[in-house]
């Protein structure tokens, strides 16, 4: 009898366990290089812990004009930011899978602005996101379609 | 029991080991620190110079922005005031016999304005916003001379006073890109103007406005096009070909936000929260003189237009709510009144067309004005 009460409590656990391990499966097919529409940049989806950051790899124009210098964060609202190389910033922040393709609670900044916005990502195929920037409510924002990217080996 | 006793101790290792594993890997994360901003220092980026689209079909489309441009504004609500300045009424012509002349009517015109433009798709590969606009002119006489015995007020003018001029209606603007260079781009709106009060006017006296422009993108700081309008903004109708052309300097100091005829900028930006601008915009609109019963039936139209010389600061009050503040000179363009017989639109194309005079032509000093708003601005 306790063998048999053994086998389903095994069960039982190993099936909530896959579910995790699904959930975490299908949680990461975001990651990976994305290039928005601008094609102004490409972006490196990355999992930390539990949860999904992206940061800019590469700029289209990485100089800045004026200062001849690799561009910096120099619209950041925080000046002890407006330093920071801009390559390597974690545009994207903290999104957390919840299922049926959509990634959420996570941020989105704006280096043009210097704005952060509440931020959704649906996946609508493999290799397309849906990333709408919000203020507030989802009404009040802009959907921008990321394309993935394939990484050419050297 | 044997068995089960290392089926247990094996399931309490498994849960150890699972246990231990997640631990050391989320020591491992927290090495890598999310918070940090940049991690620009530990990666070599050279290897993503070179990379192409996973779907071998995908597309770039130009952005309907360029870097450096002012914030499109998603709500606004702001107030107007003009003045004081000389309002001279001309009498009417043509067997009007209720219209005569006033004049030296020294006034102001206020009135609050609200506008929004909401996101309904917006997508790489088309965006499309539908918005509502509703402004008013209240007139308000500053201070009034002798009258003469038996003085019965012009009713056009008693109107003003006593209605004033609103306009109210609905506008849409598609951006369709062609390519990662090319864009066609769409506005249309229909307004309901008039001396009108909450009780609305037919909708038969609404006015449809529209303008398509094709255009490009050559670079990330500039985009221009060229295009047709079908425009009230003059006062009256026409059709004008229409330039579009945005820019912006390397260094995103200074800036260029034009509409011409409609509105031409030059832009100063102090940072990504702080702009200046100076420049025109050419507003107008033709209203319909309905509430005055003595007149309603006599199809008469104000064909108001003003060019509004302005300097503008626009600042970022908190996030993502904006102030705009411009002060100016207003020089009138156009004050006169049309009769639409039977309602029939009149298409003078600046004399071509048609010389059909106008019922009243009026002049109006030209004041200083300011205005102030408050703006909710887009991503």
């Amino acid at each position: 009898m306790k063998k048999i009460l053994f086998i389903a409590f095994a069960a039982f656990f190993g099936t909530i366990l896959s579910s995790f391990v699904n959930q975490d499966a299908a949680g990461d097919r975001l990651i990976g290089v994305w290039e928005p529409s601008n094609g102004r940049a490409r972006v490196k989806v990355e999992k930390i812990g539990a949860k999904y950051y992206g940061k800019i790899v590469w700029l289209k124009e990485a100089v800045d004009p004026v200062t001849k210098q690799p561009k910096t964060d120099k619209n950041n609202p925080d000046p002890n930011l407006q330093n920071a190389p801009l390559k390597g910033y974690r545009m994207l922040k903290d999104f957390v899978y919840a299922g049926k393709d959509e990634w959420t609670e996570g941020t989105i900044y704006d280096p043009l602005n210097g704005s952060t916005y509440s931020c959704t990502i649906k996946m609508t195929d493999k290799n397309s996101l849906e990333i709408r920037g919000y203020i507030g409510v989802s009404a009040l924002g802009r959907t921008d379609i990321w394309k993935r990217l394939e990484v050419k080996k050297k | 029991m044997k068995l089960f006793n290392l089926h247990k101790q094996a399931a309490i290792a498994a849960c150890f080991a699972f246990a231990l594993t997640n631990l050391a890997k989320a020591q491992s994360d927290t090495t890598k620190s999310p918070e940090t901003e940049t991690t620009a220092e530990d990666e070599d980026f050279s290897m993503y110079d070179e990379v192409g689209f996973a779907d071998k079909g995908a597309k770039r489309y130009c952005s309907p922005k360029i870097e450096g441009l002012s914030p499109a504004k998603l709500i606004s609500l702001g107030f107007d005031f003009q003045g004081p300045y000389k309002l001279n009424l001309d009498a009417f012509n043509n067997n009007i016999n209720e219209g005569w002349a006033e004049n030296n009517k020294h006034t102001i015109t206020s009135g609050a304005r609200f506008a929004c433009n909401i996101p309904v798709i917006s997508k790489t590969s088309v965006v499309w916003q539908m918005g509502a606009n509703y402004w008013e002119s209240g007139y308000q006489m500053m201070k009034q001379g002798p009258l003469a015995v038996g003085y019965v007020e012009n009713p056009m003018l008693k109107s003003l006073y006593t209605n004033g001029l609103r306009t109210m209606g609905i506008n849409t603007t598609l951006f369709k890109p062609l390519s990662d260079k090319k864009f066609l781009l769409f506005q249309g709106s229909a307004d309901m103007s008039g001396d009108y009060n909450w009780k609305l006017m037919p909708a038969r006296y609404m006015k449809y406005s529209a303008a398509l422009i094709y255009g490009k993108r050559p670079s990330e700081r500039k985009q221009w096009g060229v295009g047709l309008a079908r425009t009230y903004r003059a006062g009256e109708l026409n059709y004008i070909p229409i330039i579009f052309f945005n820019h912006t300097d390397a260094a995103n100091k200074w800036g260029s936000e034009v509409l011409f005829p409609a509105r031409a900028h030059v832009r100063r930006t102090i940072n990504s929260r702080n702009m200046l601008f100076a420049g025109y915009e050419l507003e107008g609109q033709s209203y319909r003189l309905y509430r005055m019963e003595s007149i309603r039936n006599q199809d008469l139209e104000i064909r108001r237009a003003e060019i509004r010389l302005r300097a503008v600061y626009e600042f970022s009050l908190k996030d993502f709510i904006w102030m705009s503040v411009q002060a100016g000179y207003r020089i009138n363009y156009r004050y006169d009144v049309d009769r639409l017989t039977n309602g029939k639109e009149i298409y003078r194309a600046f004399g071509l067309l048609s010389d059909e005079p106008y019922i009243m032509q009026n002049t109006l000093t030209n004041p200083f004005y300011f205005n102030v708003s408050v703006n909710l601005v887009s991503p």
